[in-house]
């Protein structure tokens, strides 16, 4: 088995030992707040790295842990020293049984509580707040498995949150040179290797207005074979570069400049052929869009 | 009386013993030091030598005393040191010339050679000289961190996940992820040493690739607390771990470092310390409890220096002979000079609500609020 397979595998083993952490199997963590409106996920496209963890909005909450856990790593953003710019503002990091560490970031300056040891889900951490870069007051919360050596998916161990909307497939693209072409029903291409595009996105329930989340998990298949899989549930480094568990994929080699999400590449060859796009949520919403394209020599 | 009478008479002897005695030792003693001369250490003298205010943002630099006489033109008047004092920052010649002072929008990445002002959302940097004139512009989406000589430049992701280099163009000359969040980063010529929250420290050479991954092992729970690089490259040091905390310094060898010292420390920090080497690489100072330590890794010993307060700033004088650390707590800043052998040479408190400590042409650079000053410490 590779490293990155052995890496994948502890990444998949945390859940089990994350399960076992909490009162339930079904959630393993409880909420660090108690206005559960998730803003960002995990996995997104930040510029220049992933997202790694999710963002808590409702405004200035009481931030608590997630598990009963001990101080490891704090930071007060203009009282505490620091040799880096530290864009997630005041943090707290907190190291949980079996070698489970979680992050609670952009905290209010001077909300963090005292400097103690020991930390039990009824003790406040700070309070929500905008330190560092931040474009509003939110919660920035991380999950870190140390033996995996990776960051694990929050939202496959807090309580699920009502999410009854399927994410969304707007656009398809194939890349063709350096030029982005529409995938429509009857689209020509010429044979040969294509990497596919899409704008796809899962959305806020608590919103009317169109607030893009980052999917669970994306499927392309060609023909009714899947091709290509790329899962957002855990991040590791190999190599120098933060990848995504399973797919092994780089930031960049998951979300383009513009902001779309690279789903595979396909080799197409002559004759009509079905590309199929599966987007899915966490709470096993799925989106589904098929494409019939003519292939040319 | 009588009864004193009687007491001289019965003891005539001993009136004239002690002084005998007396007169015997002070000889002795004189021709101790005759005999025996002991060299006295080189005293130590504090000197100001100048101190200024800052003006005002937005208002004209006012030249101090020393510099009114000399040319105004900024450049090549020797090196300036960079300050900064809370949200205040600047350059200033050995002279007392003040080159440029601003305020920090968010915070200021500082070199001896330039800075970045950014802002919290801010993407798009501007390097500026420290004169403060237009240097370079840079696009990207982390927080700017340059050099100490400014001769390089850093994009932190914002999220502490990695770093990149970038040359003046903006050009990304390598980009890097790290397993687990950083804690601490210290950059000196060639090398970056990452302190990462996993508990391990990475060294990086010029082109961003590892020359070193070390996770001193021994603590209940790994983490790196701070770490330090020589500026000479001879010597990497990290504080690490919780129960216990390590400093942990690594030698250079060969192509590569090996672990030279483990020292046990009294410290149970959950924050990062502060810590780096002097300028000739000789010594380490890293923060403790009670007050900063200077470890001298030839001779392996490790001596506290009694300050009370979070430590807020180090400098080395005098080539190297005295080590300068402030402090600040409610009641007020404090400042201590500490020769690398002897006994302090001098402790002062001082109301300051913010402090800096830095060098200029090897001599302190003590700023206070809104003043800066220039302190000579000479060994005579």
């Amino acid at each position: 088995m590779s490293r990155g397979r052995s890496r994948w595998a502890c990444a998949a083993v945390v859940a089990l030992v994350l399960a076992c952490l909490g009162n339930g199997p079904a959630h393993a963590l409880d909420w660090p707040v108690a206005s559960r409106i998730v803003t960002g996920t995990f996995g997104e496209g930040r510029g220049d790295h992933f997202h790694d963890g999710i963002d808590i909005g409702g405004g200035s909450q009481e931030v608590r842990p997630v598990l009963a856990g001990e101080l490891v790593f704090r930071y007060d953003e203009g009282a505490d020293y620091t040799s880096l710019p530290r864009g997630v503002g005041s943090f707290v990091v907190l190291r949980h049984e079996q070698h489970i560490r979680t992050l609670y970031a952009h905290l209010q300056a001077g909300s963090l509580g005292p400097v103690r040891a020991r930390w039990e889900p009824s003790d406040r951490i700070g309070i929500i707040g905008e330190t560092g870069h931040a474009s509003g007051p939110h919660l920035h919360f991380a999950v870190f498995d140390e033996e995996a050596g990776s960051t694990v998916n929050p939202l496959e161990f807090l309580p699920p949150v009502p999410d009854r909307q399927a994410p969304v497939i707007r656009r398809l693209f194939a890349r063709v040179g350096e030029r982005r072409v529409a995938l429509e029903d009857g689209a020509a291409l010429q044979a040969g290797r294509t990497e596919i595009l899409a704008e796809v996105y899962d959305l806020r329930e608590d919103v009317a207005f169109r607030w893009p989340l980052a999917p669970a998990a994306v499927s392309l298949s060609l023909d009714g074979a899947e091709v290509s899989r790329i899962s957002f549930d855990s991040l590791q480094v190999q190599q120098g570069r933060s990848v995504l568990g399973g797919s092994l994929r780089s930031r960049d080699q998951v979300w383009d400049d513009a902001g779309l999400l690279v789903c595979g590449s396909v080799i197409l060859s002559r004759g009509e052929s079905l590309v199929r796009l599966a987007a899915r949520d966490l709470a096993g919403n799925e989106a589904v869009r098929t494409v019939s394209i003519s292939i040319h020599p | 009386m009588g009864r004193l009478k009687e007491r001289r008479v019965a003891f005539p002897g001993r009136k004239k013993r002690p002084a005998r005695v007396l007169l015997a030792a002070i000889v002795v003693i004189v021709f101790y030091f005759f005999l025996f001369p002991y060299p006295l250490g080189r005293e130590i003298v504090v000197r100001p030598r100048w101190a200024v205010a800052l003006p005002q943002p937005g208002s004209a630099l006012i030249p101090s005393p020393a510099a009114v006489a000399g040319p105004q033109d900024p450049a090549g008047k020797g090196p300036a040191a960079a300050f900064q004092i809370g949200d205040r920052f600047g350059y200033v010649r050995g002279d007392g010339t003040l080159l440029y002072t601003g305020r920090a929008v968010y915070r200021v990445s500082l070199s001896s050679t330039g800075f970045v002002s950014f802002t919290r959302l801010g993407t798009d940097w501007i390097l500026q000289d420290s004169a403060g004139r237009r240097v370079a512009g840079f696009s990207v989406a982390g927080y700017p961190l340059l050099s100490p000589d400014g001769g390089r430049v850093f994009s932190v992701k914002t999220d502490l996940s990695g770093i990149i280099e970038m040359d003046r163009g903006g050009a990304v000359l390598w980009d890097r992820d790290f397993p687990s969040l950083m804690t601490s980063i210290s950059v000196q010529g060639d090398l970056v040493l990452v302190g990462l929250l996993n508990g391990a420290m990475i060294l990086l050479d010029r082109h961003g690739s590892p020359l070193l991954e070390h996770a001193p092992a021994g603590s209940r729970i790994p983490v790196v607390m701070g770490d330090a690089a020589a500026p000479d490259g001879s010597r990497v040091a990290a504080v690490c771990g919780i129960d216990p905390q390590y400093l942990a310094v690594l030698r250079r060898s060969g192509s590569g470092y090996e672990p030279e010292t483990q020292e046990s420390l009294p410290t149970s920090f959950r924050r990062e310390v502060r810590m780096g080497f002097s300028p000739d690489s000789r010594y380490l100072f890293l923060e403790g409890t009670d007050g900063p330590g200077l470890f001298d890794p030839a001779a392996r010993t490790l001596r506290w220096v009694g300050l009370s307060g979070p430590l807020v700033g180090a400098a080395f004088a005098s080539a190297g002979r005295v080590a300068a650390f402030a402090s600040r707590d409610a009641g007020g800043a404090r400042l201590v000079l500490e020769p690398m052998s002897g006994v302090p040479v001098g402790r002062e408190a001082f109301p300051a609500r913010e402090v800096f400590l830095g060098t200029i042409e090897g001599q302190l650079l003590l700023g206070w609020d809104g003043e800066i000053a220039r302190i000579d410490v000479e060994a005579m």
